[in-house]
């Protein structure tokens, strides 16, 4: 288990290793894609309330998932960057931080999308928006502490713990939003739950989409993973023999 | 030469006590805000003069103040929270004070409290005592004036907590600009929220001592993980 | 390559590595400082004697290699330690808004309780009597660093890192903190000093030069 744990610690490793996985996770994402959104877009009946916009739940639930948990990913990836210094985790923790801020992005865009026809407004403070719009926000904040702070070594692990103190404050936001939402705005708690007593032929278009974008979200970040490797590890013997075979 | 003994290794017994290093450091940091009559004061200006912009921005209608009064005066206190804090640990770090209070050997977790809680004292404090004036001036309904201070109370001192990560997070960078703000403003909103809900919910008559309950769990929490984080925070800004 | 540390050495650095912008600034470096002598660190501008000092202290973590204490591992017992060890950087340390007394009134709290007759006592002997009240700006930036000074008359370490402690003073301070350090080693003290001025002290004298990245003796 430590030496499995060490050696994927082991830039080079994962690149190779990685590389392999790649084209499955192509072909695979591929598939769910394809027919989450055929499912999703053409066979899935039309809601009795929403009519066809309950369609672009199918974007917008994996894609808020998703960001959800780019940052306690980010805050597991920190912590270890700050007690095994492994250089791996940081490099992982740097490239979640601007794909968790573009899920984030695309939830709110997409929620305001489906706002719209459903309460006349393209923005409306409901709880999830809102929480969701703080979240983008701190992963704004992330991204501008690891671009002001010139070595490396120190971004690393300042933005290792921001990502803990934002991970532990997360729950909170979450909790407080809801709670000041509730009296605020009642009228706007539309059930988005894709949990929700719903029929198979809602719910599982629905979870092969989520797995679908799932594997869209590991495989941009191991592409961009690989691409800090390479970057970072750009004076060593592996990368520039990778370089001379072109 | 006022040395007396040939110099052995020392001895940790004799060492200053913790309760006795909290208050020097505590201490020194009043003094040196007392020193620069400023650090106290531009934090209240700065609230005073932002409360002030609402009525002129917005209008001077009782009835539209007296709504936004809590959340004028909430947010004011975390601006001003916010650009108060460069001072907790800059001066520091540039004349070396800072990496002095690393190389103690006391427990950096109070070394930073004993910071923090100056800084509240200086920053914080003032702050809270002005709200019931601006509240006033806003027209709050006065059965909520209680309640704003208490929250305030409660509250700017985890403003000040989670504000210290920021700062030591970036106290070592050259141009700061505004990032400071954009790291801590985000985490400082479950605060905001409550703060603000417990004023808004008093003056339409509810009861908030489930907000006071929170308040004080946030206050707890942050006194927990925010010197800490602090301290782990500086130790990368000096490295 | 020694199995086991020195038991006699105060402060040994053992198989030392660090790199700064992918530039290797010293490696497999290994020494030792034991109490009744003085190691002088060289080297050339950027040879990387600050980022060494700062390791040794613990201010630095991006090193590889072992640093021990009285023969045991420092991150073990890192309080005692640090209740050992005085530290002057390039940064003094003063505050210039404190006056003289107050800033040491902090610093030696931070380690051992004393008195205020004390530190009127080390401030008169770097030659700061009279500016015991003055706000540190008031003083020219040799009399600050003569505050910071001050310290190593007040604490009661052993082993003083000391990063260019010899800059903004004058011949005569020079001469005084030169004997000050001869003093401290004969007592049995250890100091670590980087100084580009050709350092004259009455004890024992040795030279790590990192440009060499070997200890040789000078006396």
């Amino acid at each position: 288990m430590w030496l499995w744990f060490s050696k994927l610690g082991s830039p080079r490793w994962f690149y190779e290793l990685s590389g392999k996985w790649l084209p499955w996770l192509y072909a695979a994402m591929v598939v769910f894609m394809a027919v989450g959104l055929t499912w999703a877009l053409l066979f899935v009946p039309a809601d009795y309330q929403q009519g066809e916009t309950i369609r672009i739940m199918y974007v917008h639930v994996p894609v808020a998932s998703i960001s959800l948990a780019c940052f306690p990913l980010m805050a597991v990836a920190g912590t270890i960057t700050l007690v095994w210094r492994m250089k791996l985790a940081d490099m992982v923790a740097k490239c979640v931080a601007p794909i968790g801020a573009w899920f984030s992005g695309l939830a709110l865009l997409s929620g305001a999308i489906w706002g719209e026809p459903i309460w006349g407004v393209w923005w409306t403070w409901d709880a999830r928006l809102t929480s969701m719009l703080i979240q983008f926000f701190l992963f704004i904040g992330v991204i501008a502490l690891r671009s002001a702070i010139e070595s490396q070594d120190a971004a690393a692990k300042a933005c290792a713990i921001l990502a803990i103190v934002g991970a532990i404050n997360v729950p909170i936001i979450k909790y407080s939003v809801e709670w000041w939402n509730t009296l605020h705005q009642p009228a706007s708690r539309i059930s988005m739950d894709p949990m929700a007593p719903n029929p198979p032929e809602i719910w599982v278009p629905l979870l092969i989409m989520i797995a679908g974008v799932y594997l869209f979200f590991i495989i941009t970040l191991l592409l961009r993973t690989r691409n800090e490797i390479l970057v970072r590890e750009r004076r060593s013997k592996w990368v520039q023999d990778l370089v001379r075979k072109g | 030469m006022t040395d007396k003994s040939p110099v052995s290794v020392a001895d940790t017994q004799t060492l200053t006590s913790l309760g006795k290093a909290f208050r020097s450091t505590l201490s020194r940091d009043l003094l040196i805000a007392f020193k620069r009559r400023n650090d106290i004061l531009n934090p209240v200006m700065f609230f005073l003069i932002v409360v002030s912009l609402f009525p002129l921005g917005v209008s001077p209608d009782p009835q539209q103040l007296s709504v936004i009064a809590a959340g004028v005066i909430w947010v004011s206190a975390l601006l001003a929270s916010m650009l108060s804090l460069d001072n907790l640990f800059r001066a520091d770090y540039e004349d070396g004070s800072l990496e002095q209070l690393l190389l103690s050997p006391q427990p950096l977790y109070f070394m930073v409290l004993a910071k923090n809680i100056s800084h509240w004292l200086v920053s914080g404090l003032p702050v809270v005592l002005l709200s019931p004036v601006l509240a006033y001036m806003l027209y709050l309904p006065s059965e909520a004036y209680g309640t704003l201070f208490i929250s305030l109370l409660i509250g700017t001192p985890v403003l000040s907590l989670f504000g210290s990560i920021g700062v030591a997070l970036t106290v070592g960078l050259g141009s700061r600009g505004l990032i400071l703000a954009v790291i801590v403003l985000p985490l400082t909103t479950p605060v905001l929220i409550v703060g603000a809900k417990a004023v808004a919910d008093v003056s339409f008559g509810l009861p908030v001592g489930t907000h006071f309950a929170i308040l004080g769990a946030m206050l707890a929490l942050a006194l927990t993980i925010a010197p800490l984080a602090s301290a782990a925070a500086l130790k990368i800004s000096v490295n | 390559m020694t199995i086991g540390s020195n038991p006699e050495a105060l402060l040994e650095g053992r198989n030392l590595y660090c790199e700064r912008d992918e530039r290797v600034l010293f490696e497999q470096l290994s020494f030792s400082v034991q109490g009744g002598q003085l190691l002088q660190v060289k080297g050339s501008n950027g040879s990387g004697k600050t980022t060494l000092l700062r390791i040794l202290c613990g201010l630095n973590d991006s090193f590889e290699g072992e640093l021990y204490f009285q023969g045991q591992l420092i991150e073990e017992q890192r309080d005692q330690y640090l209740a050992s060890l005085l530290y002057i950087g390039h940064r003094s340390g003063v505050s210039r808004i404190l006056s003289p007394r107050e800033n040491l009134r902090w610093s030696g709290a931070l380690h051992y309780p004393i008195a205020d007759a004390d530190i009127d006592d080390a401030l008169a002997e770097v030659g700061l009597r009279g500016y015991e009240d003055v706000p540190c700006h008031n003083l020219s930036a040799g009399q600050q660093q003569r505050v910071s000074l001050a310290r190593l008359l007040i604490g009661r370490a052993v082993l003083w890192i000391l990063d260019e402690p010899f800059t903004t003073l004058d011949v005569h301070a020079v001469a005084q903190l030169e004997v000050r350090l001869a003093h401290h080693v004969k007592n049995g003290g250890a100091v670590l000093v980087t100084t580009h001025h050709d350092l004259k002290v009455d004890c024992r004298h040795d030279v790590l030069d990192l440009d060499a990245s070997r200890v040789r003796s000078s006396v």
